[in-house]
């Protein structure tokens, strides 16, 4: 393995020895064991990144004193920890110092009872290593399948190059509160009171203490990964697997991301992920827009599920036919749990024409308030008619609508309108409606390739003295007069 | 290791050395391959999708195919790198292994492996910005304005910074074709042709949408509009998409006159395609409310009885069909106020008792009214037609 001169973490065995005393001086000489292994654990929701490395030294019995410093990089100086893995006895760090003239450095006195090679492991965090997931979906010109492809772009801005790394990407945003209050010793509820930073410095503590517990599996030693990598001619394996509350994604092999690159990794690919169609009048989701979105399922039925799918952007074309493709759309996608569903919104379809007619409005069951007191009269019975000094104090007001659709495309398609209607409202029609919740009406219609529908339907609105609920109430029966 | 940088807008760069893939080599060789062939999707409405394909040399092993952008707006985010199936028995597989991002730079770098040396169809996707695209049509009526002969032209502007020598575009309609595109360069395409369409010449008086031609004196404007059907023979198979049209009449003697210019709406199938021409100065309506009574029906509670009168006089020589829109809400705030509720409303025994199914409304009316020519002694008959309105239930 050649040595790697652009290492600017590095580690130097000092040459020139003195028992427990600082090699403080001018002239000094220094071997600099190479790093063997470098794992990266990413864990994004706080630019924080776990790196653990292993060296060997070469020991002499007594004192040893070691030099590790992090010249511009974003190593946090107070997390840096010493362990040794091979031999695990025999070996003791006796101190750490800081030393005031020569910032981003550190030394330790490692005593050795004998003259020993050493595998040591050097942990630490840093930040300003990121990762991000995106995805690519193809859909079939027929729309009946798709081609989901996941990828992971790790970005290094922290200032160190990492080569051959083992790259374990956490998944998923851990629920820190607890964590926090434990560490400030405050009850969760009067977590609002902390400062701002004192909060973000509990809250990066407070991730750290997550992070470190599941330590990495004792780490192989092979100085023949990179050559075993170039032979390695299919794509990446990314390994997932759950922890906790969280996932982790291991990338198979090592990956190298000089400072200042990003690298992008197929995470999974899923071919003909059964998907379907549909047309949703939603405006508090979708806006006002009659909106075409693709639906499909994370579970193992559409050939996915094998893990969560984390935030990313998802870009979305269709195979046009004609050996090309169609840019539909890029939206994010939020976090999707094993089993969950995706929609994926194409916006509007100009093949689909929705069109909403007020055709009719009439009023009644007027009642009337007399001489501005509590007697209410309705008007039309025990013979009331020119009640001069009265208001119109509740009517019902009658709309009736009419939704068309027409739909030009070449496939039958499926419809689901929502409208929200506020108020003491009875939704009259023969459209089989149902409630999606106590004042917004659901109804679909299936709508074939070239055809239209019509969809007729009555809104009572109970108004002013004749509200006596907030909701909406289903009747069947002829919309209109 | 091989190395293969692709380098956009110039083509394709092959890289070949002994470089580790992880530093970018100082000393490059390099081969260029070119497009294969370029589409262009204008399909969507702001959106131009460019997608080349280019035989790629590989070597047996590990490959690094470098594409860079510089000076044109590629969105790296859509950047997709598909390697085509091979179409020979004994061809190489191959496929990508990483996509690195250098720092500072518009480029990325693919790692693609393939099974042994040999050459590959790759297809690069991504959306370009500055490409831009518009359609506008020419419109030429017959002498007596029965039929159109219509053709629906495709502009696209090239302010993207890169040539394509031959590309293949699609625009959503029309067909697909294949033209040079240069730099700056902007193409315009006849895209479709209708032929003798039925065109209906519209004469409309409508006191909100089109206002008065003099409020004093109650005269209303008339405009007239070219109206055709996005229906039947050639059209309606697709919708028509926004644009500006030219409109123009045959003159009769080999010609055509200029009559103007509208913005064309996007027009779905079975929907009317409607062009302005102008105001039409022969035909004078005149609108007065005749009536507006009001009778109680208990306590604060009204019926409004409205009568509006047209006094309509057609000074051209040939009949015509006179269209008379209304807002019955319009009607009733300008004649009791805004209360903010939907009027109630019945046609009343006034002339205009049909009006036009398609057309009308909870709150619109629309009725159509036949003008004879003007007398054979110059004289317009002056004809006289009124609506009438019961506005139920107001307070």
């Amino acid at each position: 393995m050649t040595p790697h001169p652009t290492l600017r973490a590095l580690l130097c065995l000092c040459g020139l020895l003195l028992p427990l005393t600082l090699p403080a001086r001018n002239v000094d000489l220094a071997t600099v064991p190479e790093r063997r292994t470098v794992q990266l654990t990413i864990y994004n929701s706080e630019d924080l990144t776990l790196v653990r490395e292993t060296r060997v030294v070469t020991f002499k019995q007594g004192i040893n004193p070691l030099q590790f410093s992090w010249a511009n990089t974003l190593i946090d100086p107070t997390s840096v920890d010493l362990r040794f893995r091979e031999p695990r006895t025999g070996l003791e760090v006796l101190d750490t110092t800081f030393p005031h003239d020569k910032p981003q450095t550190l030394y330790w006195n490692v005593h050795s009872d004998a003259d020993r090679e050493a595998t040591i492991e050097i942990s630490y965090f840093t930040s300003g290593i990121s990762w991000a997931a995106d995805y690519l979906a193809i859909a079939d010109p027929d729309e009946r399948h798709l081609r989901l492809e996941s990828f992971v772009r790790v970005r290094n801005q922290s200032g160190e190059d990492y080569e051959n790394a083992q790259v374990r990407l956490v998944v998923g945003t851990i629920n820190l509160v607890e964590k926090i209050a434990e560490l400030a010793q405050v009850p969760v509820g009067r977590l609002n009171e902390l400062k701002r930073e004192e909060y973000r410095d509990l809250r990066q503590r407070a991730a750290r203490k997550a992070m470190a517990p599941p330590a990495a599996p004792a780490m192989e030693l092979s100085t023949g990964a990179m050559a075993a990598d170039m032979a390695e001619m299919a794509p990446k394996e990314i390994v997932k697997e759950g922890l906790s509350e969280y996932f982790i994604y291991t990338i198979e092999g090592t990956e190298t991301v000089p400072n200042g690159w990003a690298k992008r990794l197929r995470s999974f690919k899923a071919d003909a992920v059964p998907m379907t169609v549909e047309y949703r009048y939603r405006p508090r989701e979708y806006g006002d827009p009659l909106t075409r979105l693709y639906l499909l399922k994370n579970d193992t039925a559409s050939k996915l599920g094998g893990t969560p799918l984390p935030d990313g952007l998802i870009r979305v074309f269709r195979a046009n036919g004609h050996e090309g493709l169609s840019y539909l759309t890029t939206q994010n996608l939020k976090y999707v749990p094993i089993g969950d569903k995706i929609e994926l919104n194409l916006g509007v379809d100009p093949a689909v024409v929705f069109e909403l007619v007020k055709q009719k409005v009439y009023r009644d069951n007027f009642w009337l308030r007399i001489k501005g007191g509590n007697l209410y009269r309705k008007l039309g019975e025990d013979g009331l008619k020119l009640e001069l000094d009265s208001q119109v104090a509740g009517w019902d007001e009658h709309t009736v609508y009419r939704q068309r659709i027409r739909n030009y495309s070449r496939k039958p398609i499926a419809v689901q309108i929502r409208r929200d209607y506020p108020g003491d409202v009875v939704f009259r029609s023969r459209l089989n409606p149902t409630l999606h919740d106590f004042q917004t009406v659901q109804f679909e219609a299936k709508i074939q390739a070239g055809e239209k529908a019509e969809l007729d339907y009555e809104i009572i609105l109970r108004q002013g003295y004749n509200q006596k609920q907030n909701r909406v109430e289903l009747q069947t029966g002829e919309p209109g007069r | 290791m091989n190395r293969i940088p692709l380098l956009y807008p110039l083509g394709l760069l092959l890289l070949l050395g002994a470089a580790p893939a992880d530093v970018l080599a100082r000393i490059k060789l390099t081969t260029l391959p070119v497009r294969e062939r370029v589409e262009i999707q204008l399909d969507h409405p702001q959106i131009a999708l460019v997608e080349e394909e280019r035989i790629v040399p590989l070597v047996k092993g590990v490959n690094q195919v470098d594409f860079s952008w510089a000076n044109t707006r590629i969105d790296p985010d859509t950047l997709v790198l598909r390697i085509l199936a091979p179409t020979d028995a004994q061809a190489l597989d191959a496929k990508v292994l990483s996509v690195s991002y250098p720092p500072n730079e518009t480029a990325l770098v693919w790692s693609v492996a393939a099974s042994a040396s040999g050459a590959a169809r790759m297809r690069i996707s991504y959306v370009l910005g500055g490409l831009s695209k518009e359609f506008h049509y020419r419109a030429v009526a017959d002498r007596d304005e029965k039929t159109l002969n219509l053709a629906q032209y495709l502009r696209v502007g090239n302010a993207a910074n890169e040539a394509y020598d031959d590309a293949r575009f699609w625009a959503g309609v029309g067909e697909r074709f294949e033209k040079p595109l240069g730099l700056n360069e902007t193409k315009e395409v006849l895209l479709d042709r209708f032929a003798a369409v039925p065109v209906r010449k519209t004469y409309t008086c409508d006191p909100v949408q089109f206002g008065y031609l003099d409020r004093a004196q109650d005269k209303l404007n008339v405009p007239m509009h070219y109206v055709v059907k996005n229906a039947g023979g050639p059209l309606g198979r697709e919708p028509l998409p926004e644009g500006k049209a030219r409109i123009f009449q045959d003159d009769g003697q080999g010609g055509s006159a200029f009559l103007g210019e509208d913005h064309g709406a996007f027009t779905p199938p079975d929907d009317e395609w409607e062009l302005y021409l102008g105001l039409a100065r022969d035909i004078s309506v005149r609108r007065t409310v005749d009536r507006n009574e009001r009778q109680r029906i208990a306590g604060n509670l009204y019926r409004h009885e409205v009568t509006l009168k047209y006094e309509i006089e057609n000074f051209k020589d040939t009949p015509v069909t006179l269209d008379i829109a209304e807002s019955v809400r319009q009607i009733r705030n300008d004649l009791r106020g805004d209360n903010g509720r939907d009027p109630e409303w019945q046609l009343g025994d006034g002339t205009l008792r049909q009006p036009d199914p398609e057309k009308s409304d909870a709150d619109q009316l629309l009725f159509h009214v036949d003008l004879p020519a003007r007398a054979a002694d110059g004289q317009a008959k002056k004809q006289i037609h009124t609506l009438r309105l019961t506005l139920n239930n107001e307070w």
